[in-house]
């Protein structure tokens, strides 16, 4: 392994910007995101910086099940991020439609028709301290000599 | 002069200050704003679509997830709506404790919001600060129900748990901090000579403005609308000396402040029911009848409508919701950002409306 | 210059150097009284499926035969939490947060029963609902293809060209009658009532 890319792997162990995009929910796992951001949990003592640009993003937490509006913009916000990138679903919605998986519903999830996700936290909403620890294990997988893995 | 417009500049759907997507079209002449256009559907999940037809267990769960910061009082007001179809009577207890969780509720929505409005004006400080003591008010919401949002707590005829002896100790301790420390923050805004240059005086909407665009809630009761508040005809919040809170000045200051004495208001009402509550049973029974009502609440927005046409097997046949985003999601964008002196103040003065767009297309 | 001292001096303390880079909040502990993902408290099912009709999330929970009897299984990616069905349980196989102690406490439960409901204008007497329904056929086994029943005890039996409802209480709540009916004419309706049982009747 290069020094290089030992130096990328310190640097980006601690600087993870959070993107997230809400395609039809409740609200309440966008506040539960928000709340990570409170100094009881603290997301920015691990280096996650929550922020709403896609441009500059590593992670891109989805919430909620996918609405008609959102089938083709997923996916060209899914392409502006830039590599290495990893996409987390956040709750019930992305993973199965939760209460909205019904007849007459407008939705169409899961989430992953569209974009592919590497992690799901169920829940309805899932706590913040359930967020903060899928975000923290599953950056470190993909993140990690992401430059030796590419074939 | 002729205001012609330069450039038409779209903030969103992904938009660093929005919680959730929606679109403004800003048509601008240099700096100023001329128009602002409110571009919505972002959100529409059909939900009540899927209610219908569906019995009430069902719906309830469906009614708290129209909106997750306000969930409370979704369910409330259907729940209300189905008693009032039924004749079902609450127990006393009951009622004080759905007064208290839906106090608690908007005590954390209204800490929310406000958070939001200085997190958009870039007092980060402040906003931190609020969102640790909005954490200590959902401890206590968790505490009564079991989680901290979608609490699934009231059912036709009562509530699901008791608040237990120890638990109202704990709560009542814990209310007593969350006033000190508001009290704080509430003296930084006040006094924050940075905070009253982004927020007074702009974003201002007369009590005229406010009628004519049918402002609810905090906004309409910002700009001086009296008797807008529907906790006044609530019967519980009646038998505890409710009174509206009400503030003159219609800028984006006054819709922050009222929202912050609103918090100190509805810590006094949760005191006073935690003190007050009678002993008895937490649940009366009673089951769904045939009827049709129609049924509005006081969410923390503003007035929320139910109306709801149910059958004689505890299934709701038709229902249509009126959330308050919309009326204030319409008057911000035609009142209160018409004239806006920069591009800037767009966010600050959406966000000081406290929209909320999963509410608003459900 | 001496506060540029006093910044250096207080930045340089390994002890601030290691908690800025190695600083993290204690353990958030989840509060004993969340209500989590209901988990088997291994009292044995009964089969009742009180928990998967009293769901209000698609495909959150079924009932599964095991080798030994059945048990419940949560879907976390469905599931809500909302522990209605740890309510719901009679025989208290699930538990979530402190949702037993507190309905044991006061005696809150939810009682559920049935309602037939015959749309006459679907329903076009073939007695289908009456023949298939698994009650009527063990109180009258002499029940006729037609749907005609000389009993009064049957949930319901054709009568003079229609379906009569004759004892709702008796119906368990199967849909045997909604799958057999060819025109879903006939459907059962699920009433949930909470009630808290007074201490001294219980």
């Amino acid at each position: 392994m290069s020094i290089l890319q030992k130096i990328k792997n310190t640097v980006r162990s601690r600087s993870i910007h959070v993107s997230y995009v809400d395609v039809g929910s409740c609200n309440g796992c966008d506040i539960e995101v928000l709340a990570c951001l409170a100094p009881r949990y603290d997301i920015e003592q691990y280096g996650i910086y929550v922020h709403n640009n896609p441009r500059e993003a590593d992670v891109l937490l989805v919430i909620g099940s996918v609405t008609p509006q959102w089938v083709d913009k997923l996916r060209d916000i899914w392409e502006k991020i830039p590599e290495p990138k990893v996409a987390v679903a956040i709750g019930n919605c992305p993973i199965s439609g939760c209460v909205y998986a019904r007849k007459g519903t407008l939705t169409s999830p899961p989430v992953e028709k569209y974009i592919p996700i590497a992690a799901q936290v169920p829940g309805c909403p899932p706590r913040p301290t359930e967020i903060l620890s899928a975000i923290l294990s599953v950056a470190p997988l993909i993140f990690k000599d992401y430059e030796e893995k590419q074939p | 002069m002729k205001k012609t417009v330069d450039v038409s500049i779209p903030l969103g759907p992904m938009h660093p200050c929005w919680k959730e997507p929606v679109r403004i079209k800003c048509e601008t002449a240099g700096e100023r704003v001329l128009r602002a256009e409110v571009e919505l559907g972002y959100m529409k999940k059909g939900i009540e679509r899927i209610m219908r037809g569906r019995p009430w267990q069902e719906v309830m769960f469906l009614a708290e997830r129209v909106c997750g910061i306000c969930s409370v009082v979704h369910n409330m007001v259907f729940i209300e709506a189905m008693e009032k179809i039924s004749d079902i009577a609450v127990p006393p207890r009951a009622a004080y404790l759905r007064v208290v969780a839906n106090e608690l509720d908007r005590v954390a929505s209204h800490i929310l919001a406000n958070f939001s409005y200085c997190y958009t004006i870039e007092h980060e400080t402040l906003a931190m600060y609020l969102l640790n003591t909005r954490e200590t008010v959902l401890d206590n919401l968790e505490r009564l129900t079991g989680s901290r949002i979608n609490t699934a707590y009231m059912i036709p005829g009562g509530v699901r748990f008791d608040l237990l002896p120890g638990d109202a100790a704990a709560m009542l301790a814990d209310l007593a901090k969350v006033e000190e420390e508001m009290k704080r923050h509430v003296r930084i805004f006040e006094t924050g000579p940075l905070i009253a240059l982004r927020s007074k005086g702009i974003g201002y909407m007369s009590r005229e403005d406010a009628i004519r665009a049918h402002t609810v809630g905090p906004t309409a009761r910002a700009s001086g609308v009296e008797d807008c508040d529907l906790r006044l005809r609530h019967p519980t919040y009646r038998a505890l000396g409710f009174t509206q809170i009400t503030r003159t000045e219609g800028d984006n200051f006054a819709r922050v402040m009222v929202r912050f004495q609103e918090v100190f208001q509805s810590i006094d009402l949760i005191r006073k029911c935690i003190e007050t509550l009678p002993d008895g049973p937490i649940r009366g029974g009673g089951f769904c009848k045939a009827g049709e009502t129609s049924y509005a609440g006081e969410a923390p927005r503003g007035e929320l409508t139910y109306a709801i046409k149910t059958d004689d097997y505890g299934r709701v046949i038709d229902i249509a919701i009126r959330t308050p985003s919309v009326m204030n999601i319409e008057a911000c964008a035609h009142e209160m950002i018409k004239d806006a002196a920069s591009i800037a103040d767009v966010t600050s003065t959406f966000i000081s409306s406290d929209p909320c767009i999963a509410c608003n297309e459900r | 210059m001496r506060s540029i001292v006093y910044y250096l001096r207080e930045f340089l303390r390994p002890e601030w150097i290691r908690k800025f880079f190695f600083a993290k909040t204690a353990p958030l502990e989840t509060p004993s009284y969340f209500k989590d993902y209901p988990s088997l408290t291994g009292n044995e099912c009964v089969a009742c499926l009180s928990c998967m009709m009293i769901c209000p999330a698609p495909d959150a929970i079924a009932v599964l035969r095991t080798r030994d009897g059945w048990e419940p299984e949560i879907y976390p990616g469905h599931c809500v939490r909302c522990g209605l069905c740890v309510e719901a349980c009679p025989e208290a196989v699930l538990a979530s947060g402190r949702i037993l102690d507190v309905t044991s406490r006061d005696g809150t439960a939810l009682w559920s029963w049935y309602r037939l409901e015959v749309d006459d204008t679907l329903c076009m007497r073939c007695g289908n609902c009456c023949v298939s329904c698994p009650v009527n056929r063990k109180i009258d086994q002499q029940l006729a293809g037609s749907g005609t029943s000389s009993s009064d005890e049957v949930i319901m039996r054709v009568e003079g060209g229609r379906v009569r409802v004759i004892h709702e209480e008796k119906c368990t709540g199967c849909k045997t009658c909604e799958l057999n009916c060819p025109n879903g004419a006939i459907r059962v309706a699920r009433m949930v009532e909470g009630v808290q049982i007074a201490e001294a009747e219980a």
